[in-house]
């Protein structure tokens, strides 16, 4: 009640100051009017009770002051007069306001535009009706970490009714093409149950949701369109609910369009294009086995709504029962490892990238977080050098009655004002920077938009930023000896040497920073090197590729396989094609397998590990992979010929204790149980993701598209006559075969590997970038920081030169500081960086349910470092040629007369 | 030291708000009339009269609106709230309760 009359009354007195500072004006006169009236009857002249009245008062001013204290508005009133000497000031000063404005603005549009990112993948909640009895389940795997439920387990799980209102279960986003009349394009599709939308609680846009009788095994495919997808890639028509569309080459009916608040099942800030029933995954070309019993086949995710009373405790407690059950009934199939409950708003994607996510997401704020330490010490090295130059103002004010706490909100207001117009830039650029991201064609579309929560994230950074880092230098500046600053020179020698020191040690600080950025960018180039440097072991000149979808010409796999043969004919007769073969994906492109070596001799199994690669008969001739033992794949490796398979001599050798493993057996385990024979061993070599340099020897096997019931997408070939003509001749052939087959991918062998660089030359760019803000920002400090000393020491100067010194002996003393600076700052950021290196060589490969990751092992690199030291001595010389410049042209008498 | 400053502001409070509960008066009004109804013992410092009108005025027990003067002026009358009423009965009975304590030492010694 309290607080409340004093923000209504500080309000009313910001809004109505003028009328009430009038009627304070009023009364008091009417006072003094009346006094004087009374004097004069009891005699007194009339000019002497006036002056008696007055003098009653003691302190006019005073008493007024009192008045609007007492009235509790004096910290508005004050605040508003310090905001506005503040903005007078900085307008006064534009070109350093204009200058704090930028160096803020960049700082926190920077994290800002990070943390819009952060912000879209881990913060932003999703529409979901009544999220609290909401759940999801996750059956474990061995270790106890939640992973993802075989599709048999759902159906388990969707049995216990009288805890469960509802089940749904889907499977993992995944890229799939389109074509609605025109050229087929990119999408995300996510297939669920029938019953997800109502489960959640949500109801279509337009049109209806999939039923229970279009999730079945040969029902004609029907979808539904993601409300995002339906906007962008549909232009909103009403009319597209009911039209055929081709998916991954299929004809699938539209049944209508999603809920435009929700985008996908996982919430990252992705959007789903198209909805489409479970099942539909094996009209597609998935085995009909993922959905049997083992985990293994294929990770589902179940999500179920709790029966209004049930707790996510008794929902736990029953799925523990229903775990013990699986193990018991399913020895061979179930992990034994039991099912998790969460509550669906604690987990964004899954409780175990959401871990990895967080960990990725601290390290960016923290990285970029630097970037706002340099804008920040930056903002203080500029507020430090002008606080040094407004010392005789300071004193002024100190001397005629100012208090400290009075000067120090001024300053402190200032450094505020700048932050929050920072702030405002930063949100400015921040947006920018996220309408080019939106442009960029990323193969997912996340929604990168600032809301709320970015811009408080800013406001909140501005806010801090401002008082942080105007505190010191405003207490710095305003701790003056007043009969030092009043003496005529104005020259503050005693407490100078503090204040400079602490400027120095921002600048080295701003530079040390911006070196260990740098040298990032040394990090993620020298991996990029590393990939290049990649011993290949497969021919790269020469190669192209060409991916194409024969489903969206032809319906049956008879008819797309002559389409294929056809096409394979053709290119084998374009002029200097030496080689070429029919395959699937991107050549070279792996799949991690589970697999089970067959012991042969001991009738035993062993469970392993490997990476397929699609191949077919003439794939060793086209890459020019040496086959070591036995032969490469040919014609007689067909289907309903013995599965055959090429292992590398990796693989032979750990898991078949043999270079010469032709002969042997194995199989992908849980799969359709044929084994595999290997025909040959080829010798090893690298994949085709140079990103990916870690694992020193791949254990690869190669397997004939014919034999595994799947439809060949890629033609691949080499030729003699250069590998650009080849990628339109390609092109050119395709049409011949079919002139409305669509071109997926077409790509020189050359090309696919640079994409593979992608990861590690978009970090090398984001290193760089931030790098190279950093060390400008640094530059403007050290130039803030040179341009005041010389401007201090010009009267020195002044006198050097009129005894007769020479320029280059004025410029020593400017140049050396920039050196120590520059040198000191550099060496402290190399080693922070040998440090973290260090650190980077001795961490232990950590191994999580998802992914065994393995940090990459750097070596310190000297030419890099020496590189960044130069380039860092090169900016610093810049920021100081100027101001040296001055110095050393500077005219004795005006320097001497320099005040 | 901080004590008696309290003593007197209240004080001055409590006089205010006993001359203002009969009629509305306007500043000078109060001072004048609190020194005639002392018989002269209390002067009433007008530097710090406004100051406690406006901080009274603040805390709502006492409000203010502007009216004709006796001499025809334009002028801005107090008059106690009604929780300024109740306030200055507690007031009152307060001060009753301090000045017997006070004549009791005073007069027991």
């Amino acid at each position: 009640m309290r607080s409340w009359r004093i923000l209504r009354t500080g309000l009313a007195s910001l809004v109505f100051r003028g009328r009430r500072e009038a009627d304070l004006d009023e009364e008091l006169r009417f006072h003094v009017d009346r006094e004087t009236e009374r004097l004069v009857a009891a005699g007194a002249e009339p000019h002497e009770a006036r002056h008696q009245a007055l003098r009653a008062f003691g302190g006019i001013e005073v008493m007024k002051e009192e008045c609007r204290d007492s009235r509790g508005t004096a910290f508005v009133d004050h605040l508003a007069r310090d905001t506005r000497q503040a903005v007078r000031r900085l307008r006064r000063d534009w070109r350093f306001t204009l200058a704090a404005v930028l160096i803020l603005g960049l700082g926190i549009g920077v994290n800002a535009a990070i943390f819009s990112v952060i912000n879209a993948v881990l913060f932003r909640p999703q529409a979901i009706v009544n999220p609290d009895t909401l759940v999801d389940i996750y059956q474990n795997a061995p270790g106890g970490a939640p992973m993802g439920s075989s599709y048999a387990a759902y159906l388990d799980m969707a049995a216990y009714t009288d805890i469960f209102a509802g089940s749904t279960v889907t499977f993992i986003p995944h890229p799939v093409t389109y074509a609605d009349g025109g050229p087929p394009r990119q999408a995300i599709a996510e297939n669920t149950s029938a019953s997800y939308l109502s489960v959640l609680g949500l109801s279509p846009a337009l049109g209806r949701w999939f039923t229970e009788a279009e999730d079945a095994l040969n029902a004609p495919p029907v979808a539904v369109l993601g409300y995002r997808a339906w906007t962008t890639r549909f232009a909103s028509d009403p009319a597209v609910v009911g039209r055929i569309i081709r998916i991954d080459g299929m004809p699938v009916t539209v049944v209508g369009v999603g809920p435009a608040n929700h985008a996908a099942s996982m919430n990252f800030g992705a959007h789903t294009d198209f909805w489409m029933p479970l099942k539909t995954l094996v009209a597609f070309g998935a085995p009909p086995r993922m959905l049997d019993r083992d985990v293994a086949e294929a990770a589902f995710m179940v999500k179920a709504r709790l029966r209004p009373g049930v707790t996510v405790a008794q929902a736990q407690a029953a799925m523990t029962a229903l775990g013990s059950r699986l193990a018991r009934e399913f020895p061979r199939e179930d992990k034994k490892a039991g099912i998790s409950v969460f509550a669906s708003r604690d987990v964004r994607i899954h409780p175990q990238m959401d871990t990895v996510l967080a960990g990725f997401a601290t390290a960016l704020l923290a990285i970029v977080g630097l970037v706002l330490a340099i804008a920040c010490s930056n903002l203080a090295t500029l507020l430090l050098v002008r606080g040094a130059a407004r010392v005789k103002e300071v004193s002024v004010r100190l001397a005629v009655g100012a208090t400290r706490a009075q000067l120090v909100r001024h300053l402190l207001t200032e450094s505020v004002l700048l932050a929050l117009a920072g702030g405002a830039a930063g949100c400015v650029l921040a947006w920018w920077m996220m309408r080019w991201l939106s442009t960029l064609d990323l193969p997912v579309v996340v929604d990168f938009s600032l809301d709320f929560r970015v811009l408080g994230f800013a406001l909140v950074l501005s806010f801090v930023t401002g008082i942080l880092f105007g505190l010191a230098p405003a207490l710095h500046s305003t701790r003056i000896e007043l009969w030092q600053t009043l003496r005529d020179d104005g020259e503050v020698r005693a407490s100078g040497h503090r204040r400079l020191s602490l400027k120095n040690s921002l600048v080295v600080f701003q530079v040390a920073v911006s070196v260990f950025l740098l040298a990032g960018t040394g990090l993620a180039l020298q991996m990029v090197a590393a990939g290049r440097a990649q011993r290949l072991g497969y021919a790269v000149d020469g190669v192209a590729m060409l991916q194409t979808d024969a489903r969206y010409v032809l319906n049956t796999p008879a008819d797309q396989s002559r389409l294929f043969e056809q096409l394979l004919t053709r290119v084998k007769a374009i002029p200097g094609v030496q080689a070429a073969v029919l395959t699937r994906d991107l050549p070279m492109q792996v799949a991690g397998l589970p697999i089970a070596i067959d012991g042969a001799a001991d009738g035993t199994t062993q469970d392993a590990g490997a990476a397929s690669i699609w191949a077919g008969p003439g794939f060793f001739e086209t890459l020019e992979i040496p086959i070591l033992f036995g032969r490469g794949l040919d014609a007689r490796d067909r289907e309903g010929a013995p599965r055959a398979a090429v292992v590398n001599e990796g693989m032979a050798r750990r898991y078949f204790g043999t270079a010469n493993a032709v002969g042997r057996r194995f199989r992908i385990e849980p799969g359709d149980g044929q084994w595999m024979t290997i025909v040959g061993v080829a010798r090893d070599t690298w994949t085709n993701d140079l990103g990916d340099i870690v694992d020193p020897v791949p254990y690869l096997f190669y397997r004939p598209v014919e034999q595994w019931n799947v439809m060949p997408t890629t033609v691949v070939a080499r030729t003699t006559l250069g590998e650009g003509p080849l990628v339109r001749a390609l092109q050119v052939e395709l049409r011949r075969v079919h002139e409305r087959l669509p071109v997926l991918t077409a790509k020189t062998m050359r090309q696919v590997l640079d994409d593979s660089l992608q990861v590690g030359q978009g970090m090398a760019a984001f290193f760089t970038g931030l790098g190279v803000l950093g060390l400008t920002l640094a530059g403007i400090g050290l130039y803030a920081v040179i341009a005041f000393a010389v401007a201090r020491r010009s009267r020195d100067i002044g006198i050097r030169m009129a005894l007769g010194a020479a320029s280059q002996q004025v410029v020593w003393p400017v140049t050396r500081e920039v050196a120590a600076l520059v040198g000191v700052g550099t060496a402290v950021g190399l080693a922070l960086w040998l440090v973290a290196v260090l650190v980077m060589r001795v961490a232990p490969v950590e191994t999580s349910g998802v992914a065994n990751i393995q940090l990459y092992q750097p070596r310190v690199d000297l030419l890099a470092m020496a590189t960044i030291a130069a380039f860092t001595a090169l900016v610093g010389l810049a920021a100081a040629y100027v101001p040296a410049r001055r110095a050393a042209r500077m005219d004795p008498l005006v320097a001497l007369r320099h005040d | 030291m901080s004590d008696q400053t309290d003593l007197l502001q209240g004080t001055l409070d409590l006089l205010i708000m006993r001359t203002i509960a009969l009629e509305p008066l306007h500043g000078w009004a109060i001072a004048h009339r609190i020194e005639q109804i002392s018989g002269d013992l209390l002067r009433v410092q007008q530097g710090s009269l406004y100051p406690a009108l406006h901080r009274l005025e603040h805390q709502g027990w006492i409000t203010a609106e502007w009216g004709a003067s006796d001499n025809n002026r334009r002028a801005r009358f107090y008059s106690l709230t009604r929780a300024g009423r109740k306030q200055l009965t507690t007031e009152l009975s307060k001060w009753e309760r301090l000045s017997e304590g006070v004549n009791l030492v005073l007069q027991g010694t």
